[in-house]
């Protein structure tokens, strides 16, 4: 009987988890290889020459690894911050609902209230103009589809760092790091070894599993990198989108290159990750 | 006086948790307080070791006034009641912990943790992380991690109170022969009786706040209020046959 129940299971998740993703990948790979489509009319690997010989996507991949990379760790190192200087305070009640606000504001909400913050015509832009700051709305620093992505770094951030603080809170209590660093200190540590040796390690140990996952979203992510990002580079998902939805067939090919070559990544990128932390876990 | 504590006194809100607390202990001697859950034991133990500071009162080692210093200079080392390991280390390296801070050259760190692992029985356990070992061997290893930094003063928090009756055993043997070995000089809170008399040198009692440190063993034994009286009636009326030796 619980066995069957297993089977099951087993069977739902291929049909509903696997066999979609599955497919979708086998259409992109025949589509990028000439194989599928309306104007393809047999194997070539022209498509995958034109998109390496561009240089498009390795641009727009380092672009989206820049972006993705210095979020995480600029979120990261302020939940981290934020969870060790104020881990009392965030147990009250109305600040832990001031956490988990952001975490229920969708990407594109988060963007379209870039925008309206820190847009030239945004809300800080007027104050600065109130305030003596600037003279005219266009002497505002560029925030939005600004070449340095800052706009879509500073919207990730208010969106991934209190995630952050909540699992760094939960995992400072469940480790029990505030017992840890007493014993510590009374072991003779002083206040910068406890951090280097105990918490930050311990912290860290327990969550970068999920912080390189979160690396792989923003990697991902699409609705952000379209409202706030510039024309070039663009983020991948963007990048792929807009290859994909491109009026010359031909380049629909080329999207799904760069379609395969991102899931490729990214696939081998999670395995990698729950292969460590499997290999860190049966390993203590 | 190796250990001297005077009128120490620390209240939470409005409750007073340590009342005016004196005692001295002497080196290479172990302190062993009895009293019951909520008394203040735990208070009294993170005051000496510097993680509680109280309200008032004077705590002197060696002769020296430590209130002010930080836990990490008063060389006082507070064991938890449980085996508290550092999760993200190997045994080696949780034993290793507190001379590594000391930044000691690598080749005395591995004599110095080889030789306690040794002491230890734990040889073969060294490459292991702490949640793959027992109970007991955890509570070796915290025993080894303290010990290794030849602390001024150890203070053990029930130490054995989650290990089972045969561990426990074999534990108080191996800190007996820690602290002969190691000339310890330690306060031991236990909830146990038997253990209290096993493995003082002197024994106190707390109750509410206050400490009474009885001159002998026998004086203790003879107290009512310690407990040791209604123990020996207990054993006294299961077996008719044997007499009270007291």
């Amino acid at each position: 009987m619980k066995n069957r129940r297993l089977h099951i299971g087993l069977l739902l998740f291929v049909l509903i988890g696997v066999l979609p993703f599955v497919s979708a990948f086998v259409y992109a790979v025949l589509y990028s290889v000439g194989l599928a489509g309306v104007v393809n009319d047999g194997f070539t690997l022209r498509f995958w020459a034109a998109v390496w010989n561009s240089g498009e996507f390795l641009r727009s991949f380092g672009y989206s690894a820049g972006i993705a990379g210095i979020s995480v760790v600029v979120s990261v190192s302020a939940a981290m911050w934020l969870t060790l200087q104020f881990k009392r305070e965030l147990q009250h009640r109305w600040l832990s609902f001031v956490i988990y606000l952001p975490l229920a504001i969708p990407g594109v909400v988060a963007a379209f209230f870039m925008v309206q913050l820190f847009a030239k015509s945004g809300l800080f832009s007027r104050f600065a103009y109130h305030l003596g700051w600037i003279a005219e709305a266009r002497e505002f620093p560029d925030l939005i589809n600004d070449p340095y992505a800052l706009g879509i770094m500073l919207a990730f951030i208010t969106i991934v760092t209190p995630f952050f603080v909540l699992l760094f809170l939960n995992v400072y209590q469940n480790e029990r790091v505030a017992e840890l660093t007493e014993l510590a200190e009374s072991l003779g540590a002083n206040k910068k070894q406890v951090l280097w040796r105990v918490t930050l390690p311990i912290l860290l140990r327990k969550t970068w599993t999920l912080i390189g996952l979160y690396f792989i979203f923003l990697l991902g992510s699409y609705e952000v990198p379209l409202i706030l990002g510039q024309e070039s580079p663009q983020m991948l998902s963007v990048l792929i989108i807009r290859e994909i939805k491109q009026y010359d067939l031909s380049k629909i090919s080329e999207g799904y290159v760069v379609a395969v070559i991102y899931t490729i990544f990214v696939s081998l990128a999670a395995v990698l990750l729950f292969y460590r932390k499997k290999s860190t876990t049966d390993a203590g | 006086m190796f250990l001297e504590v005077k009128n120490v006194v620390k209240s939470f809100q409005q409750e007073q948790v340590v009342k005016d607390l004196s005692f001295g202990l002497e080196a290479h001697k172990t302190l062993s307080i009895l009293g019951k859950s909520g008394c203040g034991k735990t208070t009294m133990l993170k005051i000496l070791g510097g993680l509680v500071k109280p309200d008032s009162g004077h705590i002197l080692l060696n002769g020296n006034l430590i209130d002010e210093q930080s836990p990490s200079d008063r060389h006082i080392v507070y064991l938890y009641q449980e085996d508290l390991l550092f999760p993200h280390l190997t045994i080696f390296e949780n034993i290793a912990f507190g001379l590594r801070l000391k930044k000691m050259p690598r080749e005395e760190v591995n004599a110095k943790v080889e030789n306690m692992v040794h002491s230890l029985e734990l040889e073969g356990q060294e490459t292991k992380m702490p949640h793959q070992l027992s109970g007991g061997q955890r509570q070796r290893v915290s025993f080894g991690r303290a010990i290794i930094t030849n602390p001024s003063l150890l203070l053990l928090d029930e130490p054995f109170g989650s290990l089972d009756t045969g561990t426990r055993q074999r534990m108080q043997e191996l800190f007996k022969k820690l602290a002969a070995e190691f000339r310890i000089t330690s306060l031991f809170v236990t909830h146990d009786l038997k253990e209290a008399i096993l493995m003082g040198d002197e024994i106190a009692y707390m109750r509410s706040g206050q400490l009474t440190v009885y001159p002998d063993k026998e004086g203790f034994i003879r107290d009512p209020a310690t407990g040791v009286q209604d123990e020996i009636a207990f054993w006294g009326e299961l077996l008719p046959g044997s007499s009270n030796p007291l």
